[in-house]
């Protein structure tokens, strides 16, 4: 029995959870793309070659990561294992551990 | 032209923050009757956060690097190294749930709880980690200003 959902709370739109899937996941690589680019100069030089500064090359890889995995996720049945709930509860996470993430690495390093 | 680049910039992030309230609210009275304000509230918020990405972003590329000079040589060096480095990188999460916002929208709020559930944080998220963005705008706005009055106060010395 799934205890993260009542028994007949209906699922979420297949695109939303698709793409919220998504989201999720772009926010954390996001995040670990800053922190592989801040510490392995090389990719961070590659990045900037690709487009003229590596922030502009690490905003269009998220947006592909999102928009990509969307679609797969959408054209999969990946989704339809997760409950509602869960989804909400791993963007949250992905946004909190991004915040933490990122100003903690700032901080440290 | 810069100016006005710089000054558009933070205001669409203040018009994507504004209407994801907006969204935030709808979402909280989720009725038959304001699905369709929501979703144009949710388009709201993405083409502001949007435009709010395009404006900075092109503004940072171009313009940023002389004031980025400016502020490590001043008494917040800081402003750069934690708070435009991280705000560079945070940007991008407002982005992608603004991004998603339109698809989150899509359901019927009023009759599907997880759905409204997932809004609400969605919008939550939004005006939280947008204001952070604001915040860290603010403070390096304020690490050149430091820095250039340190700089003239030693000049008139």
């Amino acid at each position: 029995m799934n205890t993260n959902t009542a028994p007949n709370q209906p699922p979420l739109d297949r695109a939303a959870a698709a793409f919220g899937l998504a989201a999720a996941i772009a926010i954390l690589f996001n995040t670990v793309l800053a922190w592989v680019k801040d510490v392995y100069d090389p990719l961070n030089r590659f990045m900037a070659s690709l487009t003229g500064h590596h922030w502009t090359t690490h905003g269009l890889a998220d947006l592909v990561v999102f928009a990509a995995l969307g679609v797969i996720f959408l054209n999969t049945g990946v989704v339809d294992r997760i409950s509602p709930n869960r989804l909400v509860a791993l963007l949250v996470g992905a946004v909190i551990l991004a915040v933490v993430g990122l100003a903690a690495w700032f901080v440290l390093v | 032209m810069s100016d006005v680049i710089l000054l558009a910039h933070p205001a669409f992030g203040v018009f994507g923050i504004l209407a994801a309230v907006w969204v935030f609210v709808e979402a909280l009275n989720a009725r038959e009757q304001n699905a369709a304000r929501t979703r144009l509230a949710a388009w709201v918020v993405t083409v502001c956060i949007v435009t709010a990405w395009i404006l900075g972003g092109y503004w940072y590329v171009h313009y940023y690097a002389p004031d980025k000079a400016i502020i490590l040589k001043g008494p917040w060096p800081w402003a750069h190294t934690l708070f435009m480095e991280t705000k560079e990188h945070l940007f991008f999460v407002p982005l992608m749930l603004a991004l998603y916002l339109p698809f989150a929208v899509r359901d019927t709020l009023f009759s599907n709880k997880a759905a409204r559930n997932m809004v609400l944080a969605v919008a939550a998220l939004i005006v939280l980690s947008g204001l952070a963005v604001e915040g860290a705008g603010a403070v390096i706005s304020h690490g050149v200003k430091v820095a250039t009055v340190q700089t003239g106060v030693k000049g008139v010395e």
